[in-house]
């Protein structure tokens, strides 16, 4: 594999987060030669999402004290006497205070490992040193369990839902014989629902339990075995089906390499309860918590909202006051005023003023209905499939690819004060036109004079949803707006199993804010008002109806938000090399795909921004020549996609 | 005629170290060629054929790795959704076998559970400079569960056979997936790609 890389490009992007991934597929689709590389082992950066072992790891990573690594300059024999040298960061410093807790029963806990996808066999046919240390190293230790590297596999544990000789057997979760069925598809989401309860007792769990109705405790154990059915993004966003992502996606086709899931609820936290928000037309009607007169006075809202610059006699006098106060002017009770400011147009109470609230609740209601009854979708195995989706297209078009690849410094001509290459941690120089680096990658000395802001986050692997009922497969989106004058409003986004991101019988709950002090200062509060934690004596008594979810465990962390940052703030930054921001803490993607497009368009003035590629589908190979359109994959509403000529 | 001018559709991926001959594959079975043009690969992101078995039209869409391979840095998107996987070493290069097992590794994290595994040695054209005996394939591909077959895709030797092969596993496996779960037919992990979820529409 000690394939050389060539040193000649047109552009050279580091990092692979959104925008830069973005970027790089823009660029390759417009021919331009690129090279991607990331130091890390794993695509998309703070984007990125993991196996639960991939986030041990991670987590691992970012506890481990920076160690202060000498610097020790080795590109300084490697560049010219008119040349200069722009160190770039070693050690990403992103993510701060990191704090994780176990809460499920570690009881049986010996062993446990990963199950991967296939049968478990010794993979010792050509043992090499190296790689036996690669396998031990691949095995997550973590504090509370001791894990043997060693251990032999997964066998033993008749509790193992992975174990080998079920592994033939078909799971409906999987994604297998998915191509016939998905294309046939009738089913709508509360179809799926209805059955998957029952549906997962069969498929799962035909060795473990007996028809029990609750089903049993998650351990530890399973959730480190079941590793690989986690998907756990970094940061957590939607899709708003109307956003700027959405329209990328499906201008440049890269929709093809994902597919997608509606969030099938809005949630409200009030009074200590959490309820269901309606929000569509279908919702409102159908809704058995609302009077027949808050109905109407919701519909009469919503749907002056739709197009409210056709009427500014009704928000003119107040537009530049509160949008809560304006809320309590407009004939709606308490209960829907909430609705509206905080699960509809999810905006402040404090600060956001009705103009900007009518425009969030407009772009809400907007997107309602493309896809579903709410307006967002959720990537399938989490958003970090999202950059590399991106990434594929890139290396469709040429672009080559290279993980675990620093780069040391830029290289800048002094004469012109123009960045010509860069040199990467084997001293390789590789000469390009146009740079693109991920904030993170930059050193302290280029932003000393940048002021980051900060996003606080958890994950919470709980035993059942926030909101039961008939269906237990929801993604759910639930805002809680601040309940102190210094505390962040939090939104929290809940996944189940069939989002592909956690096991089965569990769900993977999201919180993300704007920083005021730690994740856990921030978060904990919020926590607490909707999770509990396991109790022994809890397990058996399975009385009370309205238990709060239990979290079997938890995550705290603090991301370094670099969206907003003004270029002129980096110290002596060459004009050819362009920044891209980590994550920001917005719910939706436009943040990022704006960026992406700004900075193309300011590299290629002139050429498209991701057109749409030949679809393959075009190219027929076959004789007969028949072949149908495939609706997975083509665009209805665009125009038809270019074709390869026909050889 | 039907929107869907198949009876069952495959997606096949195939993975192996750079320069094994995974395109040459590709292309020998879609499109009779060897060796491909070499641009021509550029913008092309999988390959379609149809293929009849036993009566039924069952289309493969057969992905790539688009390089990726080159400096180990496949998606693991690229994985997700796959039916069946080939990887591929070369018999003319003892290197190319010994990065099986990281190989099996990253489908064990990334792919599906069911997904169906064939090993391929290829290059059987060049049996003088042969580096992995057929028996020492044979070995591993047991140990591992997968079905093992040597192709040459320049000879176009067992290039058809292994596309078809697969789709037969295909085909019964997904019957059997049918039967078994006959009632619980919407598959609950089953998201939807974007232009399909554009069904509805109100207001």
């Amino acid at each position: 594999m000690a394939d050389s890389l060539p040193s000649e490009f047109d552009v050279v992007v580091i990092g692979t987060g959104l925008p830069e991934s973005i970027i790089a597929a823009a660029c390759s689709r417009s021919g331009q030669r690129v090279l991607h590389v990331d130091s890390r082992a794993y695509y998309g950066g703070n984007w990125a999402s993991f196996s639960f072992s991939g986030l041990l790891s991670w987590i691992k990573e970012n506890q481990e004290k920076a160690d202060t690594c000498e610097e020790t300059e080795p590109w300084k024999d490697l560049i010219l006497g008119n040349e200069e040298g722009i160190p770039l960061s070693k050690k990403d410093k992103t993510i701060q205070h990191v704090e994780e807790f176990c809460y499920a029963s570690q009881d049986s806990v010996e062993d446990v490992e990963e199950a991967g996808a296939l049968p478990k066999h010794s993979t010792s046919v050509i043992p090499t040193s190296s790689e036996v240390l690669e396998e031990a190293s691949a095995t997550t230790e973590e504090e509370c369990v001791p894990l043997d590297g060693q251990s032999s596999g997964v066998k033993g544990e008749e509790t193992s839902p992975e174990s080998p000789s079920e592994n033939n057997a078909k799971c409906p979760d999987d994604h297998n014989s998915v191509e016939v069925t998905s294309l046939g598809e009738k089913h709508s989401d509360d179809v799926t629902s209805d059955q998957s309860v029952s549906g997962t007792e069969n498929e799962e769990s035909t060795s473990i339990m007996d028809a029990t109705a609750e089903p049993k405790k998650i351990t530890y154990s399973q959730i480190v075995k079941e590793g690989r059915r986690f998907n756990i993004d970094l940061i957590s966003k939607l899709l708003y089906s109307r956003g700027l992502l959405i329209d990328l996606l499906i201008k440049s086709n890269v929709s093809r390499y994902a597919e997608f899931k509606n969030v099938t609820r809005i949630l409200a936290f009030r009074e200590g309860r959490v309820e269901q928000v309606p929000c569509s037309r279908a919702d409102v009607f159908n809704s058995k918590q609302l009077t027949m007169v808050e109905k109407r006075m919701l519909m009469r809202f919503l749907t002056f909202c739709l197009d409210y610059e056709a009427h500014p006699d009704e928000y003119q006098a107040q537009k530049d006051c509160k949008f809560s106060d304006y809320l309590k002017t407009q004939k709606l009770t308490p209960n829907l005023q909430h609705f509206i400011l905080h699960s509809i147009a999810m905006v402040s109470e404090a600060d956001c003023c009705t103009i900007d609230g009518l425009k969030a609740t407009q772009k809400f209601l907007q997107c309602l209905g493309r896809y579903g009854n709410t307006p967002f979708l959720f990537p399938l195995y989490g958003q970090g499939e999202i950059p590399q989706c991106f990434c594929r297209m890139c290396a469709v078009f040429g672009g080559i690819y290279c993980l675990r690849h620093s780069v040391q410094c830029l290289v800048v001509d002094k004469e012109t004060r123009r960045c010509k290459a860069i040199i990467d941690h084997f001293g390789q120089r590789i000469n390009a036109s146009y740079f693109v680096v991920e904030d993170s990658y930059l050193s302290e000395k280029i932003c000393r004079n940048v002021c980051y802001r900060q996003i606080s986050r958890a994950v919470l692997i709980t035993d059942r949803s926030i909101l039961k009922t008939s269906s237990d497969q929801q993604i759910s989106i639930l805002n809680i707006p601040s309940m102190e004058p210094d505390q962040p409003a939090v939104c929290i986004i809940e996944l189940c199993s069939s989002a592909m991101t956690c096991m089965k019988n569990t769900y993977l709950v999201h919180l993300t804010c704007s920083s005021v002090k730690t994740a856990k200062e921030d978060l904990e509060p919020v926590v607490w008002q909707l999770f509990t934690i396991v109790t022994e004596t809890e397990s058996e008594g399975t009385g009370a109806s309205v238990q709060k979810p239990q979290i079997l465990w938890s995550v705290y962390f603090n991301m370094k938000d670099s969206s907003g940052v003004d270029r002129t703030l980096y110290d002596s930054l060459p004009s050819n090399v362009y920044v891209c921001s980590g994550p920001d803490s917005a719910l939706g993607n436009d943040c990022a795909v704006r960026q992406a497009e700004a900075i193309f368009q300011e590299m290629f003035p002139s050429e498209e921004f991701c057109p749409p590629p030949p679809n393959p589908e075009d190219i027929i190979y076959d004789g007969d020549g028949t072949q149908a359109e495939d609706p997975r994959f083509s665009n209805e509403s665009e125009a038809n996609p270019e074709t390869l000529p026909e050889e | 005629m039907s929107m869907e001018d198949y009876d069952f559709l495959f997606k096949i991926v195939l993975i192996g170290n750079a320069g094994v001959g995974k395109t040459c594959l590709v292309r020998r079975f879609t499109q009779g060629l060897f060796p491909p043009g070499q641009g021509a690969t550029i913008g092309v992101d999988f390959m379609i054929k149809t293929v009849e078995i036993n009566g039924e039209k069952v289309k493969l869409q057969i992905w790539d790795t688009a390089g990726q391979e080159r400096f180990r840095s496949i998606t693991q998107s690229y994985y997700r959704s796959a039916n069946a996987l080939i990887l591929t070493y070369d018999i003319t290069c003892e290197e190319s076998f010994r990065c099986l097992p990281e190989w099996l590794r990253e489908i064990e994290q990334y792919a599906s559970n069911k997904v169906i595994t064939v090993l391929v040695g290829n290059k059987i054209d060049l049996a003088d400079k042969r580096e992995v005996s057929q028996q020492r394939a044979e070995e591993f591909s047991e140990a591992q569960d997968m079905y093992y077959l040597e192709t040459s895709a320049k000879e176009s030797d067992n290039v058809e056979k292994l596309f078809l092969d697969l789709a037969c596993r295909l085909i019964s496996e997904a019957r059997q997936n049918t039967l078994v779960n006959n009632v619980e037919s919407p598959l609950p992990g089953e998201g939807k790609s974007i232009s399909y979820l554009t069904c509805c529409n109100f207001n």
